[in-house]
């Protein structure tokens, strides 16, 4: 599995413990078979006991029964136990390598995911169902093909005609759950779908629970969400319906088969077959139940492994990994020149037109204009988002493409990303390797540090920074953007929310920070710098 | 603890008892089916017992009574599952009731808290909690409650039917029960504690990739992907760890029984071989028990330990629905603090707001908003201002009635903790610093206030805004998608949206936080003028840190940063 490009196949999903599956499964058809054994086994073994009881003269040899009989159930217990730890091991290994490797995907991906609830619910939830494969089809199906194989077996060494009798049955309760390949796979598929509607509905609403509940809307909202669980409820209960459907059929099958075997039985024992063989076989007829019945929800956990793996693959699907061409870094002095630039998102009437400057390092510009009017935009394509250009942009005598400006450019957005970590963690995504003495003194640039001092850097932030006030988290992660040092500064709104002497000061940093760099800042809020250049964009 | 343990027992026998008529069907299946158990093993062991004679005797088998047992066999064998299907349909159509019930519960709970949720979870944690925690119960409601009864009724059964033949069987069985239900208590307990660890870790795994996944422009931008990786590789093998050591232990507690299991039924197994051989010690050359009887003792024994067993699995259910309900409690029983008043609200025109020595208390004996007293007569419009943590967003969230308060609050001379609370949100406008939008369309933004809004009704709201130019040169109109968050909109126009469906609702009083932050000086002057226009009439609190556009309101609130409460 290698990043960027990883192709599920649930085949494949076995090669990674190929060594600990093959355990599991050694381990679980020695269990299925012991228990199996140790049914016929006692059976033959208390008729074969009344016999030589009855005809004095038929000698029994006691022990060597009794001492298989114990041995069968110690494998029979340790060999469950150890398949069961030894698969689930193996799966959730697996699981948790796949959480790795999806993430990664999606990280590098180009595109990245669009709801973000729904990339959480496929890295959760739907990682989970990938085991479903190894644990509930593969296995199973291949413990259960054995079983049947072996007692059939076990009936052809005893008498031909027996092995007649049981056959269609057992066959038939080998054939059934097939006939929930279909219903089950569309079922299962329905499923996740239903699942992921449920979560994402959720969690709009509880976004949007305050202005919903004001609205008294909140009531019909829930309603909405009761039928969309009801739903999905109605839909797990079909799942279950057709397994236990299935599973009922089978037992009828294994059941015919039993008695089958039985009225044979019955007229095979003048012909030589021993009564306590025969008990012994109807036995481990009875013993099939319990290594056929479990694969008459295979299909339905087929279903649901493979529309998980059909939507983690869609995840970021058509990606190549990034063209990584060798570009040169930019260095300063810098120079951004634009000649009648104008700008346009994707479908967009309209946008940033006939731009020109001039900005040379140790230079602020400031982008003002009506909203709406582009200011973001503008800074958008500087950040190298993809946007329709025309007219002429040169950074350094070059167009932006030329340079790898990935570790040149610190823009903050209009909306900022605050994680649900400690400030300290918060600010060092900015640099890993900054020291408290470095973020005590960026919080001082943004005007934190007297509240960061109050908390302490280890106050968490919360969700989404839901334990700051917006200002305080859109000056946190302009501390964090100064802590990667981008010597080219593009700032959409830094001020929003400050009061002007705030403002001051924090414009006082940036300027001693970007000396020898660019700075260049969107906002309404009047800003003083010494060499200031003004841009108006729209209106 | 001990009063968090019985809390969670008494809300899941509460669960339990509301769905007791499917049941005691359940319960009545299982008992049937353990009934045609009992029958089929005593014809399976008279059928041996007839053929072995026969062998013996040298004489062929009678095709006729051979028949007749067939029969009855294959009337044990056709019925036996058809009784356990229709165990199972009752059994999940009560789990799923039961669950429906509770999940309204928690949204209930969720619509009492309002945004001091926060304090219990984040949202994406507070969703698996309604989601995968309350679903978390399905074993337990589906199974346990049933499994109980079977334990004691089933194995009893047996036993009468095996004490006939053999007393000294039976005693041999009855001696080794008590030893399985210990083990299980004892593993239970502890599986109990791990799988509510488990539970913990998923909703935190959840909750960092969320969290993640949200930001990842951001981590990409600051080069800090290879961090976020690590965070991933992290929460999931702290979640793989914590599913194991679970599983761990539910399948070493199976084990246990089920060497138990084998155990007893190789000791009755001896005993009864060995008495059919006249072997035993204690009475050499006699058969205790005849051959009929010890093959159909031998049949019922493993039957004896499968409702054990079965509880034994049921048993890991239980903790998994301790541990769940254990999280589901402070959701079901809001300990925070929930908003009693019942007074209906009769509001004609603009209410008047009487604020004296009001206060807001935070955690840890912190002040979210220091004392603080205002006046307002209706249609009084006044500016709250002051520095950032000083509380005023507090201040709004309490007028909402979401935040408990020290001081008195009244509205119209009345107390606002007493009066009934929808009622009272009824006739609040509020906007949040952050806009709410959906990402659904425009319109269905708009509807989310006001379902029953006119396509025109949202053109004027829209055109006072100032929206509606924009909107009627894009194709979709009204229909025009907005992203997650309100993508494809400016931070201004997501403000202009909000403001328009504030307008949509047309109530007395408003509440505003920040509804200039993101609009140009321009821009800002024109919405600060609307919102002059259509506050006419209305009492208004409006907080800014800005005075641009907002001149015509002459009444400014400061308020002070909370001083530190003395310890």
């Amino acid at each position: 599995m290698t990043e960027g490009q990883l192709r599920l196949r649930l085949s494949r999903l076995l090669h990674s413990r190929a060594a600990g599956w093959l355990l599991a499964l050694l381990l679980g058809a020695l269990a299925l078979f012991s228990a199996i054994a140790l049914l016929a086994l006692s059976g033959w073994f208390i008729t074969a006991a009344a016999l030589a009881g009855m005809a004095t003269g038929y000698m029994l040899d006691v022990f060597r029964p009794a001492a298989i009989i114990r041995l069968l159930a110690l494998t029979r217990t340790l060999g469950r136990y150890g398949e069961r730890l030894a698969s689930h091991q193996a799966a959730l290994g697996l699981l948790r390598d796949l959480r790795s490797a999806v993430f990664r995907r999606i990280s590098h991906a180009r595109q990245l995911p669009r709801r973000s609830n729904e990339a959480m619910h496929r890295l959760v939830a739907d990682i989970d169902l990938l085991d479903q494969f190894p644990l509930r089809v593969l296995l199973p199906w291949i413990w259960a093909s054995l079983m049947a194989l072996l007692l059939l077996g076990f009936l052809a060494l005893l008498d031909s005609r027996l092995l007649l009798a049981a056959a269609p049955g057992v066959c038939l309760a080998w054939v059934l759950p097939w006939l929930g390949y279909w219903r089950g796979g569309r079922l299962a598929r329905a499923d996740v779908e239903w699942a992921e509607a449920r979560r994402s509905f959720l969690l709009d609403s509880l976004r949007l629970l305050t202005p919903l509940l004001i609205w008294q809307r909140w009531p019909g909202r829930a309603a909405a969400f009761t039928a969309q669980d009801q739903q999905y409820l109605a839909q797990q209960d079909r799942q279950q319906r057709l397994i236990s459907r299935l599973t009922l059929l089978q037992q009828w099958a294994l059941a015919a088969s039993l008695l089958m075997v039985l009225w044979q039985g019955s007229l095979l024992i003048e012909d030589g077959l021993t009564v306590p063989l025969l008990l012994a076989a109807a036995l481990a007829l009875l013993g099939l139940n319990e290594a056929l019945l479990p694969v008459a929800g295979s299909f339905v956990a087929l279903g649901l492994s493979q529309a998980a793996r059909d939507r983690l693959q869609a995840l970021g699907r058509a990606d190549q990994p990034t063209p990584e061409h060798d570009r040169p870094v930019p260095q300063a002095p810098f120079t951004l020149h634009l000649q009648q630039l104008s700008l346009r998102w994707p479908g967009a009437l309209s946008g940033p037109s006939d731009l020109d400057l001039q900005l040379y390092s140790g230079q602020t510009l400031l982008v003002i204009g009506p909203s709406g009017g582009g200011k973001s935009t503008l800074l958008h394509w500087l950040a190298g988002e993809p946007i329709q250009r025309q007219g002429r942009a040169l950074l350094n005598g070059h167009p932006p493409d030329h340079w790898d400006l990935a570790g040149v450019i610190g823009w903050l957005p209009q909306d900022v990303d605050i994680f649900d970590m400690p400030l300290a963690d918060n600010l060092r995504l900015g640099n890993p390797a900054a020291s408290d003495a470095q973020l005590w003194r960026v919080l001082e640039d943004v005007a934190l540090a007297d509240w960061a001092r109050e908390r302490g850097l280890d106050t968490p932030l919360g969700e989404q920074g839901s334990a700051v006030s917006g200002g305080q988290a859109r000056r946190i992660a302009l501390a964090r953007l100064l802590l990667a040092e981008r010597p080219i500064l593009l700032l959409d709104e830094p001020f929003a929310g400050l009061d002007a002497a705030t403002r001051e000061q924090v414009m006082q940093a940036l300027l001693r920070r970007q000396r020898d760099g660019l700075l260049i800042i969107a906002s309404h809020q009047p800003v003083s710098a010494p060499d200031l250049q003004v841009v108006r964009v729209g209106g | 603890m001990a009063d968090i343990d019985s809390r969670v027992a008494t809300e899941l026998r509460g669960l339990l008892a509301g769905q007791r008529p499917l049941l005691r069907m359940a319960l009545l299946a299982a008992l049937a089916a353990a009934g045609l158990f009992i029958l089929q093993s005593w014809w399976l062991a008279g059928l041996f017992s007839d053929a072995l004679r026969a062998w013996q005797a040298g004489e062929p088998l009678q095709p006729r009574p051979i028949a007749g047992i067939l029969l009855g066999l294959a009337l044990c064998l056709l019925l036996r599952p058809l009784l356990q299907y229709l165990r199972e349909i009752c059994s999940d159509r009560a789990s799923q009731r039961a669950r429906a019930g509770l999940r309204g519960r928690v949204l209930d709970s969720l619509a009492q808290l309002g945004p001091s949720r926060r304090r219990l979870g984040a949202d994406g944690q507070l969703a698996s909690r309604a989601l995968e925690q309350v679903d978390a119960l399905d074993g337990y409601l589906a199974r346990y409650q049933v499994q109980t009864r079977l334990v004691l009724m089933v194995p009893l059964m047996l036993l009468v039917a095996t004490a006939w033949h053999s007393w000294l069987a039976a005693a041999l069985l009855l001696l080794t029960a008590p030893l399985v239900p210990l083990f299980m208590v004892l593993l239970g307990r502890a599986a109990a504690t791990a799988s509510q660890r488990q539970l913990n870790t998923l909703g935190r795994m959840s909750g960092r990739f969320l969290d993640l996944l949200r930001g990842l422009p951001t981590l990409r931008h600051l080069q800090a992907l290879e961090l976020a990786e690590q965070a991933v590789d992290g929460a999931a093998e702290e979640y793989r760890q914590r599913t194991m050591q679970v599983l761990r232990m539910a399948f070493l507690s199976t084990a246990v029984l089920e060497f138990f299991a084998a155990l007893a039924i190789a000791l009755v197994a001896v005993y009864l071989g060995l008495g059919l051989l006249g072997l035993l010690p204690w009475a050499r050359g006699e058969i205790p028990v005849p051959y009929q009887g010890a093959l159909f003792i031998l049949l019922l024994a493993p039957e004896f330990y499968a409702p054990l067993r079965q509880l034994g699995n049921d048993y890991h259910a239980r903790a998994e629905a301790q541990g769940a309900m254990k999280e589901l409690l402070p959701l079901l029983q809001c300990e925070v603090w929930h908003h009693t008043g019942s007074r209906p609200l009769l509001l004609e025109g603009a209410p008047a707001l009487e604020l004296q020595q009001v206060s807001a208390a935070g955690g840890q004996g912190r002040l979210r908003l220091a004392p603080l007293d205002l006046n307002l007569a209706p249609g009084q419009r006044v500016l709250i201002q002051g520095p950032s943590g000083s509380g005023k967003s507090t201040l709004l969230e309490l007028l909402l009635g979401f935040v408990p308060y020290q001081g008195s609050l009244k509205v119209n001379g009345r107390e606002l903790a007493e009066l009934e609370r929808s009622a009272w949100q009824a006739r609040v406008g509020y906007l949040a610093q952050q806009p709410q939008l959906l990402a659904a369309s425009v319109a269905d933004n708009l509807r989310l206030a006001v379902p029953g809004a006119t396509d025109r009704q949202l053109w004027g709201v829209l055109g006072e805004v100032g929206l509606a130019p924009l909107l009627r040169r894009l194709p979709l109109g009204l229909e025009t998608p907005l992203g997650e968050r309100g993508l494809g909109l400016s931070g201004g126009q997501q403000s202009r949206l909000a403001l328009a469906r504030l307008l949509l609702r047309d109530t007395p009083l408003w509440l505003l936080d920040e509804p200039l932050a993101h609009l140009d000086p321009d821009t800002a002057e024109q919405i600060g003028v609307l919102i002059d226009r259509l506050s006419q009439g209305r009492t208004l609190l409006l907080v800014s840190h800005e005075r641009t556009g907002l001149d015509w309101l002459t009444q400014v609130l400061e308020v002070a940063r909370p001083v530190e409460a003395a310890a």
